[in-house]
Formats: structure tokens, sequence, C-alpha cells
């Protein structure tokens, strides 16, 4: 249990190829700190740092309060979980799992108690005697959790771990993991690209980009308040709506234009928007297809557009639709919400559309820096 | 319809099998002619170790034509080479080489396999000039260093007597060379395991000892092999070192000595056939223990394939 503490890291390969640049973070005693980012964006090579396993270039890391650029990673005192597992194969389950706890020289019979718990634990303890090839991927990522569970270490670091499992074995293991979490109470820092795991495991979200950190915040803050228009498309899924119109300010209320139509910005958005001083102009607006409604005919400011694709995920629709300027758009429905003529006519193909906006859900992005009007710094 | 074309197949099936077969049957033809030829040179060594009679090299295996004139040349078999040999120098020089080849098979393998590892995992200034000047360096014959090696043991007093020790220093000096093959082979092995182990806690000499080489059970049989048989079987640096001090024979340079009299009349040579004989059964007992080990598949399952 320990704070981990990121002061100026970079990191600069020999080809003089930076993927880290000046990294700062302050990960608390306990906390549950996801880094998340498409690929190449220095996550790994972050946590790499961390571990030891990748010379730090430049800045300081620091685990409880300790420097630790210079040891070794067997003398950071942390566990670390690999994406393909890196079992050693020549050994049982059980060796895999007690090895640290040998080189320790600790007594074999806190050995067997430790690894004989963490199997239980895991679910593991029948292929104790086993060797990992003949595993399947899911039981060896939990042979994998389970060595770095017996170590009682200070940190716990995750590269990626399930990013080798089946879709569903992944939404398993991810709850496994909040589970675990819960049991071992100690910081973790997770590295994943998949923003959902970032999303449903996270304490706070690290979110990188070309080795640069986008925004850190809680699952809740990146998603509601995304700082730039990276992080706004990056999170969600089917990611944010984005189209440029403009920003029209009439006395203290904001309006945006999308596709002919006239929107007024409600809710707390337009006060925001008063106090940050945004004055009328060309804007990105970004919706996230959830927030985008089905309206029920023509009317004023709802926006006729026709649909091209339907994905029908069971409990929602996912509807792309394409409006008469040629703006395509991803509306996110409810199953549940529709009526049989609705269903009926969504069946059509090119079937007219009529779609507007929650007003009080919109995101205002400036188009040349890319900046939040509202969150961004 | 359909069973034409099954019938059809069927044909093509069985020509398929049939045109297999023949060139099954041409290749073990030839591969048994092939063995048959590497083979007699033994066989005749074998044989002649067998024969009780003192003799020069012959021309003749079972039978001596001469024997129809005098009954006396008719060739006799036997163990009284074998148990001559022990009369003679010869475990001396066996003893020497023995010496010379385990201490060299040790020494070698462990500076192989750091070498290997250093070069498989390390990465420095210098590394790929490094192997590269080795490469090239690698392409000169050894024997070309035969005399500047010659004139530095002796200053250094391990020529003659002290050939052993000099010997051992010859064989090791080079032994990081031969780092290819085993470098090859733990490029292999994932670097995920590395990490782990060293995350684990593991140091750098526990990685190796821990995981590498248990996974590179093959490769480290293969290393002391090669590293056993080059002193085991060496001939003209072994001559040269130890020069005309019979006590310092490896078993080449003595044997050898037997037969290169001036006149080239020996009488020792069913003898050396018999000292031969003794020679390979180390290595053939070494090889059939060891091949074995000579199994792949042992990383399975270590990381996602």
């Amino acid at each position: 249990m320990a704070s981990v503490k990121l002061t100026n890291v970079k990191k600069v390969y020999d080809n003089n190829v930076v993927a880290v640049h000046d990294f700062n973070l302050d990960i608390k005693d306990k906390e549950f700190v996801v880094f998340v980012g498409p690929s190449g964006c220095g996550k790994s090579t972050t946590l790499r740092m961390v571990a030891g396993l990748e010379e730090i270039s430049g800045g300081t890391v620091e685990i409880d309060g300790e420097v630790v650029n210079d040891l070794q990673p067997k003398d950071r005192n942390i566990a670390m979980v690999f994406q393909n597992y890196a079992l050693y194969p020549h050994m049982t389950v059980y060796d895999n799992i007690a090895f640290s706890l040998r080189l320790k020289k600790v007594p074999e019979d806190v050995i067997y108690a430790k690894v004989t718990n963490a199997a239980e634990i895991l679910g593991i303890t029948q292929y104790l005697m086993r060797k990992p090839r003949a595993l399947s991927g899911g039981q060896r990522q939990r042979v994998a959790i389970g060595r770095a569970m017996v170590r009682d270490s200070k940190v716990f670091l995750m590269d990626e771990p399930l990013s080798n499992l089946d879709a569903k074995l992944r939404n398993q293991m991810r709850a496994e993991i909040i589970l675990l979490r819960q049991k071992l109470d100690t910081t973790f820092i997770y590295v994943t690209h998949d923003q959902t795991e970032a999303m449903t495991l996270g304490d706070r979200i690290v979110i990188m980009k070309d080795g640069y950190i986008m925004q850190v915040g809680t699952p809740m803050e990146v998603f509601e308040k995304p700082s730039n228009l990276f992080v706004a498309e990056f999170i969600g899924a089917p990611k944010m709506n984005i189209l440029k119109t403009n920003l029209v300010k009439e006395g203290n209320r904001y309006f945006v234009t999308p596709c002919g139509a006239k929107l007024e910005v409600t809710g707390e958005k337009g006060k925001l928007l008063a106090d940050k001083g945004v004055q009328s102009g060309e804007i990105l607006l970004g919706a996230r297809p959830e927030h985008i409604l089905l309206a029920d005919g023509p009317a004023e400011n709802h926006i006729p557009c026709k649909l091209e694709v339907k994905e029908m995920m069971g409990s929602e629709l996912h509807l792309h639709v394409i409006t008469e300027d040629g703006t395509r758009w991803i509306v996110r429905v409810p199953t549940i919400d529709l009526n049989q003529e609705q269903r009926e006519h969504l069946e059509k193909n090119d079937a007219e559309l009529y779609i507007t906006f929650e007003g009080k859900a919109m995101h205002f992005f400036d188009p040349e820096t890319e900046k939040n009007l509202i969150y961004g710094e | 319809m359909k069973t034409q074309e099954n019938t059809a197949s069927m044909k093509r099936h069985m020509g398929l099998k049939a045109a297999s077969r023949i060139s099954n049957t041409i290749i073990h033809i030839i591969l048994v002619v092939i063995s048959v030829i590497w083979l007699i040179p033994f066989i005749c060594i074998v044989i002649q170790s067998f024969r009780v009679q003192p003799t020069g090299m012959t021309r003749y295996l079972f039978a001596n034509p001469d024997a129809e004139m005098n009954e006396g040349l008719a060739i006799k078999f036997g163990f009284d080479n074998y148990v001559n040999l022990w009369k003679s120098d010869f475990p001396k020089w066996y003893l020497n080489t023995f010496i010379i080849a385990l201490v060299v098979a040790v020494v070698q393998t462990v500076i192989v396999l750091c070498m290997s590892y250093t070069l498989s995992r390390f990465r420095f200034k210098l590394r790929k000039p490094m192997m590269q000047f080795m490469l090239i360096l690698g392409m000169f014959p050894g024997m070309l260093a035969m005399i500047i090696l010659y004139q530095v043991l002796k200053d250094i007093g391990l020529t003659g007597t002290n050939a052993i020790p000099g010997l051992i220093l010859v064989y090791c000096a080079s032994s990081g060379m031969g780092y290819y093959v085993s470098k090859g082979f733990f490029d292999t092995i994932p670097k995920s395991l590395d990490e782990a182990a060293r995350v684990d806690g593991a140091t750098r000499a526990q990685v190796l000892f821990k995981i590498i080489l248990p996974l590179a059970k093959p490769i480290v049989i293969y290393t002391v092999l090669t590293a056993f048989m080059g002193p085991w079987g060496d001939f003209v640096f072994a001559k040269y070192v130890s020069g005309i001090t019979p006590s310092a024979y490896n078993v080449a340079v003595g044997l050898q000595s037997w037969l290169a009299t001036t006149t080239m009349t020996s009488n020792y040579y069913t003898m050396f056939c018999a000292g031969g004989v003794v020679v390979a059964i180390p290595v053939v007992i070494l090889f059939m223990c060891l091949q074995r080990y000579y199994v792949e598949g042992v990383t399975g399952g270590a990381v996602k394939g």
C-alpha cells in the first residue's frame, strides 16, 4: 500500500523518439488509476517505467515518498500482471505463484498457505499441479494475477491484462478484478486501450495521446466534462458525434445551428458559457449518441435525415443517419422506448427520420485548439 | 453421378498415395546407401581393432591372401590390442584428453550461455558492431593464429609438459564466439518472462538460471556436447602445443604418433584402431544419454500464442 508520484517523467528512446512527455501524476494510497489511450500513446511505457522495466529518461518516480528511478524492479516492491500472462512454462501453477516467495526465502509452510489462499480466491485450486500449457487463456490470466497477489506488494501494476481474452471472458474477469481490488485494498495502476475497462475499473482515469496526458479525472468527469475533443471522442461508445457549426449568442442565451436548425443551449451549460464569456462564432459541437433524440415528425428544429445503417444491440438500437447536407450522426435509442409503429418504420431502407438534441447535454469545442470551451484549461 | 465423382476422387487419392510411396522408397534407398558408405570406415576400424597380429596398414579385412602360402599369416581375432592399450601410454593420453575436454566443456558452456543471454537480452552500446566483428573474426580459420598462439603459450610456459593447461586456455579463450545458436534460441523465449521474473524479485543471474536455462535445455545440451567434442577430437592444436612431450599428448596426437614413424612402417596399426574405438565410446554414450533432451516445444503455454 503506497502512494505513487510521477514528476516530469519523460521517456526518450535511443532514436530520439519521445514516447512520454512531462508526465505528472499523483496517485494516492489505495487508489485505482487507469491509463487509457490508443496504441502508441505511451501508457504502457509509463507503467513500465514505474515497474523499472524501462529506463526513465527524465523526471522522477516516487513510490511511498522514495525516489525509485535507479532501483531494480525487484527492489521496488511492486507486482505486475502482463498482457501475455508471462507464466513460467516449465513450472506448475503452484510453482509459478510460489516463485517470488521462494526467491525471498519465505518458509515453505507460509508459501503453501499463501498460494492455496490465492488459488482459492481466484478459483484455480484444482489446477495447481498443472503446467500453464494445460490451461485456458482465462485460467492462465488468473494464475498471472495470483502470482502478483501473493507478493503483498505496495503497488499492483496491470498491463492490459484482459486484452488477450475473448469478449465474454473479459467482462467476467473485469468484474473479478473489481472484487479482487476490494480484497487486496492496495494501489493499482492499470493500463488498457479499452475505454469500457477504464470507466468501469478506475477511480481516476488518465487519458493519454502521443505521450501527453489529455485529461485526468474520475470516470464521470471525463465522460461529462471532457477537457478536449480527443477525450470526448475517446470516452463513450459509440463515440461522440462531432459537427462543425455556429454558436450564436443572443443576450444571455446561446443557440447552436446544426443543419439549419436553431437549438437553444439549455440547463447549466448555457450559464457556464456565459460565465466563460464565450462569444458567437464557429465551434465544434459534440453530442453523444444517447443525447440525440428521435423526433416524431417534421417540426421546427427537427432535423430531417435518412437512415443509413442500423445496428441492433438488443437493449438498444444504434442508428447511423445522414442529414440532407451530408453530415453523418449516430443515434442511440433504447429499444424499450420504441413503439410498434416506430419499429416498423425503422425496418424500411432509407427510412425518413427526424432528430433533435438535448440542449443540456451538448459539448462545445474550439475548432482550432480542440479544447472544451467550458472545461478546457 | 455422385458415385462417379467419388470413385474419381478415390482414384486420385490412390494415385497420390502410390506416388508418395514410390518417392518414399526412393528416398529411403538413397539414405540407406549413404549410411552404408558412411559406416564402412567405422566397421573396418572395429574389425581391425580385434585382429591379434601387430601389423602395419593392410589392404584386407577378414582374410590375408598371403595366408594360402604361409599358415602363420592367417588372421586371428581377440582382445589383445585392448589389453595392450592399457599397458601403453594410452591411459595417460586418455586421461589428459578427458581432463581437457571436461574442463573446456564446463567453462565454455558457461561462457557461451552467459554471452548468448547478454547479447539476446541486454541493449548496450557497440552491441551490434561487436556481433558483426565477431562474425567476421569467425570467418578466419583458427589455424591462422597457430604460430602466434604457440609463441604466446611458450612465453608463459604453457607448452610441452604444461600443454594441458595451455590447451585448456586455447580452447576456452575464443569460446564466446560460438554464441550464435544459443542466442538465436534465447531470442525465441519471450522477453516478458524475464520481466515477470525480475518483477518477482529475481536478479539477472537468477533469471538466467531459473527461467531461461530450464527452458533452453536442448540448447544447453547442444552447447555442452560441442564444447566437449572440440577438444576431445582435436589434433592440430594439441600436436604443436604438446610438441615432443609424450606425457602431454592427447589421444589424437598419441595415436597418430604410433603410426607416424620415419619409415612409415609401424606395427601398431591394429592397436591404433583399438584406441580409436575406445575414444569413440564416451562420445557415443554421451549422445545416447543426451539425445532425449533434443525435444521441442518446451515453451508451450508461457505466453499467449
